[in-house]
């Protein structure tokens, strides 16, 4: 794993980020719900971070502001100028229509030019195995086939920040080693991550440096070892009363 | 954001895979583009031609020119409201300038209605009307009306995501203006003190210019189309405003 970039400046600098939500409450009313309420930390280049926390932490939420989608509602969010891209898996996928027209459509969505992805084409479909039914709708597929496809148009995306939510392996087992190598092998090069998961067991395995996220706020920052402990000691605490 | 190349594409690419796409859906796939406005364009014509006996003279034609440019601007607007709030998934995966989806479906109803509208010339020809040197204001008032139903569908887009109770609202409107429209009655007929409301539509002035210049070989009633092209054009700049103005709002206030 490289460690490097720690002392450069920072990609995306967080401070005391929020985000709320405007739930529909009832008959003619909003409810506003905080999803972050005051999360700060620095995401450096070529670093794999991780981000921990339990179900309904903010996770999703904070991934998305990384990845440009929403903005805070408080605080700053600082991107140097860097292109970050979410790991969507079938984005934008039509089952009317064929594997290639999902995967054209799928990578133009994903940031691609369409001269870009033509030029992938043939090596999306090959990653994918899916040569001998590339021209039939999607309907037709398995839900594996489906899974394969979307990944391998997700996979071929390269933004400088890569933002990933849980899912590293996909489709049926053969696939599933295939994929997670692959996404082993991009998070553990020189590419600057961002790998979401509430599973301390794939952040200890994959990130140099851990974030945990604690109902909406930060709770650590650092390398992965002390916060992994600080984060499995809160859930041996909080699940004896 | 302002459009990049990169989002016309997808505007494109996109409106060209649901056309596929929409395509593959039926037996009879694209045909159904045709058959459809002349289905409805019966109805009419049983109704209101053969047992009302409202017909005027050539009434095929001028129901037909009527309906079809109705039933672009309608479907278009039914189609394209609901668009940014039904796209919440979408948007949530990849960030898109949000004016990308009314656009999509004003492309595709727009291709449709350039094919039908097409045949519908031809049907006039056919039936005896000739070409008239008033046809060269025909993508005037088609580009008008293009853009008068673009400033529409883009500010409901804009407004339905805060406010989806609006849908319902906006399809009965619609119909009691298509009972206004003149769309199975001559306009200009009517009683003189009403003319001054008929003309307030700007759906009433446009149809009634296709047919003048399709039928009758006259110009369109320049005034009128300048007025509803600037009131338009306004209205487009300012649903797109309101449109880039909620971008990062969208997300965050559609119910999934």
């Amino acid at each position: 794993m490289n460690a490097q970039g720690a002392t450069n400046e920072p990609v995306i600098s967080l401070r005391n980020v929020a985000v709320y939500f405007w739930l529909k409450n009832g008959f003619l009313r909003r409810r506003r719900f905080a999803a972050l309420k005051d999360v700060s930390f620095d995401l450096f280049h070529g670093e794999s971070l991780g981000i921990i926390g339990r179900n309904g932490a903010g996770k999703t939420t904070l991934l998305r502001l990384l990845g440009g989608i929403t903005r805070p509602d408080k605080g700053t969010i600082i991107n140097n100028g860097y292109k970050t891209a979410l790991l969507s898996l079938q984005v934008g996928f039509d089952p009317q229509l064929s594997g290639l027209y999902n995967a054209i459509l799928s990578g133009m969505l994903l940031g691609f030019k369409k001269g870009e992805i033509e030029a992938k084409l043939y090596d999306i479909v090959a990653f994918a195995e899916l040569e001998d039914f590339i021209d039939q709708p999607v309907y037709t597929y398995s839900s594996g086939m489906r899974a394969r496809l979307g990944f391998s148009v997700a996979f071929h995306l390269d933004p400088d920040i890569l933002l990933i939510d849980e899912v590293l392996a996909v489709g049926d087992a053969d696939f599933k080693k295939k994929s997670l190598a692959v996404m082993k092998e991009k998070i553990r090069s020189n590419k600057t991550i961002v790998l979401v998961s509430h599973s301390a067991g794939t952040i200890r395995q994959l990130c140099d440096r851990t974030v945990w996220i604690e109902e909406g706020v930060t709770r650590a920052e650092g390398d992965t070892e002390s916060v992994l402990r600080a984060y499995e000691e809160f859930l041996r605490s909080s699940k004896t009363p | 954001m302002v459009l990049t190349q990169r989002h016309l594409g997808i505007i494109l690419f996109k409106a060209y895979a649901d056309l596929r796409s929409e395509a593959a859906r039926t037996y009879l796939s694209f045909m159904w583009w045709v058959i459809d406005p002349i289905l409805s364009m019966a109805v009419y014509y049983v109704v209101f031609g053969l047992l009302f006996q409202r017909g005027t003279e050539d009434f095929v034609p001028f129901l037909l020119v009527g309906l079809i440019t109705w039933q672009c601007f309608t479907n278009t607007i039914n189609h394209g409201m609901t668009t940014i709030q039904g796209n919440i998934k979408l948007m949530n995966q990849v960030h898109l300038p949000k004016v990308v989806f009314p656009s999509i479906v004003i492309l595709m109803d727009t291709f449709k209605f350039s094919i039908v509208f097409v045949l519908v010339v031809l049907f006039l020809w056919i039936y005896g009307f000739g070409v008239g040197i008033t046809y060269l204001a025909l993508p005037i008032v088609l580009g008008v009306q293009l853009l008068f139903t673009t400033a529409l569908t883009y500010l409901l887009a804009a407004i339905i995501p805060f406010l989806p109770d609006l849908k319902f609202l906006v399809q009965t409107v619609l119909r009691l203006v298509f009972f206004l429209t003149g769309i199975f009655f001559d306009g200009s007929k009517m009683p003189e003190q009403y003319q001054f409301f008929f003309y307030l539509n700007p759906m009433a002035n446009l149809i009634e210019d296709c047919r003048n210049i399709l039928m009758h070989n006259l110009w369109p009633d320049w005034n009128a189309l300048a007025i509803i092209c600037l009131f338009s054009a306004i209205g487009v700049y300012a649903a797109y405003g309101l449109i880039r103005r909620f971008d990062y709002i969208y997300p965050k206030v559609i119910m999934q």
